[in-house]
């Protein structure tokens, strides 16, 4: 009886199985054959990082090509407030002195100097970040959740669409605890920001991203800004980054140094 | 004698042996520059390094660490009395891996020179720039560029 059980039991697991993970479906196969190839690695064009970890043009380079530490079209109430932060220059050069980043909160994960993947599926897109961070980009028709089922994030929620071979995605209920990108310690957004995105494929090395930053609390305008990506041809597998194996770099009054091993 | 550092920047060129003055004036003109410079690493802020120094050291390698968030060159520097370890802070591992790096690229008791910009507070660390082998060729297919 046990025995008889048992097989019947093994018999449901195993077609179960079969059935689950059976052939790709004709409409499935038809959809995927028509998205854009963007398979690889890529990392942000505002960070040419060499060997030292370090753009070869240093900081100089680095503010002239990263995008989110500009001022945003901010109204008047929140530039009053921006321009505040920005007089504090000690508070400011305390931060820029013993910051350390091993995350971000969306728009500033788009121009991190983290290599990412991007996998397209019908379903979705996802942008497989090399600290562990994963956008997933719905393109399954889905809408945002219901504001039940809806809470800030760091990186928000995401949905899109494809028209042509561009990449529309929209983004809400980003945290707005955040600043907006490290550096940019004093730009801050609302609960209200909204995220457009238009990515496409420039070339067989070059995606771009047109992002329109909107905000009828914060902004007196929308912040259009052009983020580039190039393709990471030197590697053929994304590596695994993180800030706790052999962390040397505390601070230490006020102070970042180097340990010993 | 394995021991060389050599310290090159514009003021040093200019007057070689006077030491600057430091003034309420100068530092308030320091300022901004704090502000804004040597801070464009990856994982942390920069500013520890004084990227208008570059400093030239010869040793042995007595480790090499490829481990985020950070790859170390830890290098035995002999000195005129004493023996100091210097700690060399470098990319992340798919940082030098995609600069033409390995984890056996240098290996422990290797003869080295390795160019870094240095910590500001003086302690014997700074941030890699550049590295040669005991035959003077450049180590790592990027510094070949």
């Amino acid at each position: 009886m046990f025995r008889r059980s048992l097989t019947a039991t093994l018999l449901i697991v195993v077609c179960g199985t079969v059935a689950f993970a059976g052939p790709n479906s004709a409409d499935r196969v038809r959809a995927f054959a028509i998205l854009p190839n963007w398979t690889g690695i890529w990392q942000s064009a505002a960070w040419p990082l060499n060997v030292s970890g370090r753009p070869p043009g240093g900081e100089a380079q680095l503010r002239e090509l990263l995008q989110l530490i500009r001022q945003p079209p901010y109204n008047a109430e929140w530039a009053a407030r921006y321009n505040i932060g920005m007089k504090n220059a000690a508070a400011r050069a305390a931060q820029n002195a013993t910051f350390k980043v091993c995350s971000r909160s969306f728009p500033a994960l788009m121009e991190a100097p983290w290599m990412f993947e991007v996998v397209v599926l019908p379903e979705e897109t996802l942008l497989i970040f090399e600290n562990g961070q994963v956008r997933h980009l719905y393109t399954d028709g889905r809408a945002h959740p219901s504001s039940n089922d809806l809470w800030p994030t760091p990186l928000g929620d995401s949905i899109g669409h494809w028209e042509g071979d561009t990449l529309v995605v929209d983004t809400v209920a980003r945290l707005s605890s955040e600043p907006l990108a490290p550096r940019a310690w004093v730009s801050m957004l609302s609960d209200r920001a909204h995220f457009t995105e238009r990515l496409r494929l420039l070339d067989e090395d070059d995606v771009e991203d047109q992002l329109t930053i909107e905000d009828p609390i914060a902004l007196a305008k929308p912040w259009l800004l052009t983020l580039n990506f190039k393709r990471v041809r030197e590697m053929n597998r994304l590596l695994p980054y993180d800030c706790t194996e052999n962390e040397r770099n505390p601070v230490v009054d006020g102070k970042m140094i180097i340990t010993t091993p | 004698m394995l021991f060389r550092a050599r310290v090159s920047r514009a003021s040093d060129l200019m007057e070689p042996t006077k030491l600057p003055k430091i003034t309420i004036r100068r530092f308030l003109i320091c300022i901004p520059a704090l502000l804004l410079t040597s801070q464009a690493i990856a994982h942390h802020s920069g500013a520890m390094f004084d990227d208008r120094i570059s400093t030239t050291l010869t040793g042995t390698v007595k480790g090499f660490q490829w481990t985020n968030p950070h790859c170390w060159i830890q290098v035995l520097v002999p000195g005129k009395e004493t023996t100091v370890e210097w700690s060399i802070e470098m990319g992340s591992p798919s940082q030098l891996f995609k600069g033409g790096w390995r984890p056996t690229t240098i290996r422990v008791g290797e003869k080295i020179t390795v160019v870094i910009h240095p910590m500001r507070d003086g302690t014997s660390g700074g941030l890699f720039v550049s590295a040669t082998g005991a035959d003077g060729t450049l180590i790592g297919t990027l510094a070949k560029r």
